[in-house]
């Protein structure tokens, strides 16, 4: 497919440098819009090993020195990361011959870099905002949270287009930073499917090696902290044991972990609640392929990329009513929704699945159809593309055209 | 020629002795047909305007009112500084043929307008990170520093004004002499050395 059409993408990071969502959500729709005939430059911080540049799959990787001398803080690191990053990007841009439609930011973490290679080249900007410190921080309490929140809203009020992955993010970044609704546009996160559907053959003795056959598996994904709401998977694990034989495992770590250990300890059942930690990504995809239900009972969740994974895993999901994941799931159809911070409604919503063959087979398949035609990275980059030719339509009716 | 001139201080608002020096110089420049703009901070009047000798003030403020520190302060402020320049660019007809950087402030703007469309630019130093906080060596310092070791680096030359700033520039950053240029502290008579500079690099 013939390249017309040139986007910078900016993140702070992009595989093998993976710290939460960003990267992998940069890797695929990057992938995934070269498949669209979008030709795609990455720039990003450095990591120890991975090349300076290389292509992948027709995208071109460019990691910049990430700024290595000690920092006064995160943020002023990020702000002096960002003076590398635009740099780079300034000459790269100058180097292809300015051959750029626009450029697309990641977060507040590239906001400076973004906003002044706007105005130094005279092309839109575009942003996808994944969370927000106003959301993550429950309010603004300290000058530097402040500061971010700022920064934040100075890049939304220079992008173009907002992007968000829900309809819970779009308004809350909404009314987080006053924007215009015809400013913002949904895009879902997507997953995938390919590499969750893969089939491994020894399924059967790996699962042996969590749970006794005639116990069920519970599966718990995430890190172990107030917001993702395991403390009310553990306290709903009594009420699920008096229905059905199960093994509970949870994945990830957090600051919480110490407490949670002792309330299980508490309720004598060690035995029935497994902290695995973090685990590599091929023993999670198997673990998730073998969970009888996976559970995510967050109390604040922008998306919830864990209930699609494990819906592409065919893992039955159940979900508190909240954030994105209110809109990922349908009730009763591709998944269960219970209250949010209610136990006793968490366990309800376990048990219904545990208890009803039919209905779990049921569920899965609709989840996983759901997944394919929803959430696939090709459908995603198409609509992202469609937007991308919206704003340069915009564009080049105006003087800087 | 037609020039921009980067400072952090600039009459009405005056931090130092920077701001007086750099309306006096704008001024003689202007007077000797040097097409002189200015891109400064102000916080409480902001935009274009062009003084009575010719100079086109551009004032731009700090699109984030809440900081931690002069450095996240000055990182942001670049930004739009990079835009008053980059408009000025523009509107120009993309010729511009040279930028005059005061002190660390906009150095990442200067070296960002120079990397993206090819605008040449003089290091003016007045100070160093090194006498303003000796010691200079926590990181808040060295990040300073490492700001002014950029502009060194990219600067395609450094004017100071004495000898004596000359040696602490070679003898801190490790600066080749011969980027070095010592010009007149005082603006009547530094004008015509600046000038000559600024040839110099025009015809390069």
């Amino acid at each position: 497919m013939k390249n017309d059409l040139a986007v910078m993408m900016l993140s702070w990071e992009f595989p093998p440098r993976v710290i939460g969502g960003i990267s992998p959500h940069v890797y695929f729709l990057s992938k995934s819009l070269a498949k669209q005939g979008v030709k795609v430059y990455v720039v990003t911080c450095d990591f120890p090993g991975a090349p300076s540049h290389e292509v992948i799959d027709e995208v071109e990787v460019y990691r910049v020195d990430s700024y290595k001398n000690p920092a006064p803080d995160f943020a002023t690191w990020v702000y002096l990361m960002n003076l590398n990053m635009q740099k780079e990007t300034a000459a790269l841009t100058r180097k292809i011959e300015n051959k750029i439609d626009l450029f697309h930011a990641h977060d507040w973490l590239v906001a400076n870099a973004g906003i002044g290679l706007k105005h130094v080249f005279r092309k839109p900007l575009l942003v996808t905002m994944h969370s927000t410190e106003i959301g993550r921080r429950d309010g603004l309490h300290t000058d530097t949270e402040k500061m971010i929140h700022e920064t934040e809203a100075w890049l939304t009020y220079e992008a173009w287009k907002v992007i968000c992955c829900s309809d819970y993010m779009i308004s809350h970044v909404k009314w987080a930073f006053g924007l215009p609704n015809d400013k913002l546009v949904m895009v879902p996160n997507g997953v995938n499917a390919q590499s969750y559907g893969a089939a491994v053959d020894d399924l059967k003795d790996f699962r042996n090696k969590f749970a006794l056959p005639q116990e069920k598996i519970v599966l718990f994904v995430g890190r172990l902290v107030y917001e993702k709401g395991v403390h009310i998977l553990i306290n709903a694990v009594p009420k699920i044991l008096d229905k059905v034989n199960a093994k509970f495992i949870i994945v990830g770590s957090g600051y919480m972990k110490e407490q949670l250990l002792n309330v299980v300890r508490g309720m004598r059942l060690e035995h029935k609640v497994l902290f695995e930690g973090f685990l590599d990504e091929q023993t999670l995809l198997k673990l998730q392929q073998c969970a009888d239900v996976s559970v995510v009972p967050s109390l604040f969740e922008p998306f919830g990329i864990v209930a699609l994974e494990a819906m592409a895993a065919k893992s039955p999901v159940v979900a508190s009513d909240t954030g994105g994941l209110s809109e990922i799931i349908k009730h009763d159809v591709t998944g269960v929704k219970v209250f949010p911070n209610n136990p006793d409604s968490l366990a309800w919503g376990i048990n219904k699945v545990l208890l009803d063959d039919n209905y779990r087979q049921r569920i899965r398949e609709n989840a996983y159809k759901e997944v394919l035609e929803r959430y696939d990275w090709e459908k995603i980059a198409q609509q992202t593309r469609r937007i991308y030719e919206g704003v340069l339509g915009e564009y080049s009716i105006s003087f800087w055209a | 020629m037609r020039i921009i001139i980067f400072s952090w201080e600039y009459p009405p608002r005056v931090v130092g002795k920077l701001a007086q020096y750099v309306k006096a110089l704008a001024s003689l420049l202007a007077s000797d047909k040097v097409e002189v703009n200015v891109v400064t901070y102000d916080d409480a009047i902001t935009g274009s305007s062009r003084e009575p000798t010719g100079v086109q003030v551009v004032r731009v403020p700090n699109p984030v009112r809440t900081h931690i520190g002069v450095l996240t302060w000055v990182l942001t402020l670049n930004q739009e500084v990079e835009r008053a320049a980059a408009n000025l660019y523009y509107e120009a007809g993309k010729q511009i043929d040279l930028i005059d950087a005061y002190d660390w402030h906009f150095i990442p703007a200067a070296v960002t307008l120079k990397n993206g469309l090819g605008i040449p630019f003089v290091y003016s130093v007045e100070s160093l990170e090194d006498h303003r906080s000796h010691p200079a060596n926590t990181p808040y310092n060295m990040a300073i520093k490492s700001v002014e070791w950029l502009g060194f680096y990219e600067a395609q030359k450094v004017c100071v004004k004495s000898e004596w700033m000359r040696d602490e520039i070679i003898r801190i950053y490790k600066v080749p002499k011969e980027k070095i240029f010592v010009v007149s502290t005082a603006p009547d008579s530094s004008v015509k050395e600046i000038l000559s500079l600024y040839t110099m690099l025009q015809e390069a």
